[in-house]
């Protein structure tokens, strides 16, 4: 077995709240329109610091996905975008053309090949910092979590509008990475707009936690990204990224106003 | 004879079993909660006013009201005494559900949520629809509950089952075709999903079958639990004895665990599920999930899953549209492993040639869904004794389904 490489890790897990740039991640799914072309993102994301990328792997039934993201999920659902085949071609990705990588898919991918066996491969590539699961609920993962731990791959916990502070609280104690705060009611990619109520939440799990509050799910602009920075931690681009997957210059383009409302956010704060 | 001492005779055991689901939604190792972040407090606010109901004597009261004045309850059962010389052998008794109002064993299901929706203050209601007999059962109880209702429906199912869609909204319903996936009842259920975490709040998603995530399984078998009580009960009572097997196609599972779970401690009554075998038992083919199928987590329950050796779902087929569906409901999952009952699979040839015989053995069409169990009680029939009884719940009436059986025959070069 390849001795685990903390590289990857070290983003995710040295990031201070008041020291480190605001948490930029976006969203890419692996394979579309083909691996070449997300290797590519993956390289320029790396350059521009990113905090991290959730890589998308295809599942046929996406529940939590909005059209633009189960569109990208059907054009890219092939063999080479498996849980396994996909540990592998990140392997051969060098080190430094890669951002710490967060696997996003839902549950039935980790189950089929193991929770275990996923565990022991993410960490022997040593380039996996976690998992982003929708539909592994918080009671669901008790059976799970144990194992993602054993092998240091963070576990994501996700907040939503509909969560109680109680349930919250308990939420961001078991997270791992980061925490993800689903800014709507709804799908991925879906009109967002950022409410009192939304900013209030995201205030409260801040003084929870020292792990970065991120807030995803319908982030349209690099305007709205900005004004999330003003009170989150970080911001998560999925759909609005997406879109322009099939056009790499477009993608870039998009990719790039991000980060400068990162930058500006930074300097802000 | 009395009926509490026929059970003595049965030999029905009293020991303990465990109570299923447990308090995190799981039998055995089935079930659970597996949904996103945003759907979770809805399930919860779901499971505490289900509780509350079912414990509560007026909505007791309710429920069973609407569904004798409204729906005919009790259904009878029948003595298929043609059909069962047809088969030579055990005698087959036929529970009719066919005779709800709506013509299938859904509407009970509809009533209680319905019922329990309007408790909790929702407006709104949502499901998804095969066959379309959910979806009519949901609308109807729509119109009569005054809810606003929309159907979630693949559009393969909206192609094959159109009179129901016509009949959904004929009673006020919204009718959605979804095109993703394979067009069938899980793309439906997918779309729902998506809905509710939209709607949560004045929505209820008003499931159709004893599958998805807690309480859903609990929910769907306690309402269709009606079936098994009135047939245990009618049967004790003409016959003096329990029946030797019990049959139910099986899709979700809701007509199946609704017969089966009152007769569950009746340890000498043998239960088979009937699962659809398609064309053939290659990947994509059928939905027989037992046949095909692993352990997997799909659309909120752990349970059996037809998918492919990466873990993307596969994709079903079966002439019959409420059967075609790629994972079972958790609890007959874990009814499987520990061996209580027993599944096997039917396919469509042999689905059809039941749904004639029914036809013209009894005088009742049968839905194609229950012609799948009238196919496996004539096989189970042969190999048993005249004096034994086999039950079968014949779950819906045929009305939908020919036009498209008429289309099929025609294409065998079979005219009636």
């Amino acid at each position: 077995m390849i001795a685990p490489d903390k590289r990857a890790h070290r983003n995710a897990t040295v990031w201070k709240r008041g020291v480190s740039p605001p948490a930029l991640i976006p969203y890419l799914v692996a394979g579309d329109p083909d691996l070449e072309t997300t290797r590519h993102y993956l390289k320029i994301a790396a350059s521009r610091g990113v905090f991290a990328v959730e890589l998308g792997i295809p599942f046929s039934d996406p529940t939590a996905d909005g059209p633009v993201i189960q569109a990208a999920a059907q054009r890219s659902l092939r063999h080479e975008t498996a849980v396994s085949s996909i540990l592998d071609w990140i392997g051969t990705i060098p080190q430094e053309d890669l951002p710490p990588i967060y696997l996003m898919t839902y549950f039935n991918l980790f189950h089929h090949m193991g929770v275990r066996a996923f565990c022991e491969k993410a960490r022997a590539t040593g380039r996996i910092a976690g998992v982003v699961i929708p539909d592994l609920s918080f009671e669901d993962a008790r059976d799970y979590r144990p194992v993602f731990r054993e092998f240091g791959i963070n576990l994501v916990g996700f907040v939503s509008p509909t969560t109680d502070p109680g349930r919250a609280r308990r939420i961001v104690r078991e997270s791992r990475g980061f925490v993800y705060y689903v800014g709507l009611m709804g799908t991925t990619g879906a009109a967002l707009s950022i409410t009192e109520s939304a900013r209030r939440m995201v205030g409260q799990l801040r003084e929870w936690t020292a792990l970065p509050v991120c807030m995803g799910f319908g982030v349209s602009s690099k305007e709205m990204a900005q004004e999330i920075l003003g009170f989150a931690d970080g911001v998560i681009i999925g759909s609005r990224l997406v879109k322009d997957e099939r056009q790499s210059d477009l993608w870039e383009e998009t990719f790039l106003e991000f980060v400068t409302a990162r930058d500006r956010a930074g300097r802000l704060s | 004879m009395k009926p509490v001492k026929a059970r003595a005779v049965q030999g029905a055991t009293a020991k303990a079993s465990p109570v299923l689901p447990d308090l995190r939604g799981y039998f055995g190792e089935f079930g659970g909660r597996f949904v996103s972040e945003t759907l979770m407090a809805a399930l919860y606010e779901l499971e505490h006013a289900f509780r509350g109901a079912w414990k509560d004597p007026s909505f007791r009261k309710t429920f069973v009201g609407m569904l004798s004045n409204y729906s005919g309850r009790p259904t009878p059962l029948y003595p298929a005494l043609s059909l069962s010389k047809a088969a030579g052998g055990a005698r087959i008794w036929l529970k009719r559900e066919d005779l709800n109002h709506t013509g299938a064993h859904k509407i009970t299901n509809a009533v209680g949520q319905g019922l329990l929706a309007a408790r909790m203050g929702k407006r709104r209601l949502i499901a998804e629809t095969g066959a379309g007999q959910h979806g009519v059962a949901t609308a109807t109880v729509a119109a009569r509950l005054g809810f606003e209702c929309e159907i979630y429906m693949g559009s393969e199912d909206v192609r094959r089952q159109a009179l129901n869609v016509f009949r959904m909204k004929l009673l006020g319903a919204k009718v959605n075709p979804v095109e993703l996936g394979g067009r069938t009842l899980k793309d439906a259920i997918s779309e729902a999903l998506r809905d509710w975490s939209r709607t949560v709040g004045e929505t209820h998603y008003l499931l159709g079958t004893a599958f998805g995530p807690h309480p859903f399984p609990l929910m769907v078998r306690s309402f269709q639990s009606i079936i098994g009580k009135e047939a245990r009960r009618q049967f004790l009572k003409t016959e003096g004895v329990l029946p030797d097997a019990l049959v139910a196609c099986v899709g979700g599972g809701s007509n199946a665990i609704g017969l089966f779970h009152p007769f569950i401690a009746d340890t000498k009554v043998r239960m088979f599920g009937v699962e659809a075998g398609g064309r053939s038992l290659s990947p994509g083919e059928h939905a027989a999930r037992f046949s095909g199928g692993s352990v997997g987590v799909l659309q909120g329950t752990r349970t059996y899953v037809l998918q492919n050796g990466d873990g993307q779902i596969e994709n079903t087929h079966s002439v019959s549209a409420g059967l075609d569906y790629s994972a079972v409901g958790p609890e007959l999952a874990y009814y499987r492993e520990t061996g209580r009952i027993l599944f096997d699979s039917v396919g469509d040839e042999e689905a059809l040639e039941a749904f004639r015989t029914l036809s013209r053995t009894e005088g009742i069409i049968p839905a194609l869904e229950s012609s799948h169990a009238i196919a496996y009680a004539l096989r189970l029939a042969k190999t048993m004794r005249a004096d034994q009884n086999i039950l079968v719940n014949l779950s819906g009436r045929g009305d939908k389904d020919v036009m498209e059986v008429s289309r099929i025959l025609e294409e065998k070069g079979e005219i009636l």
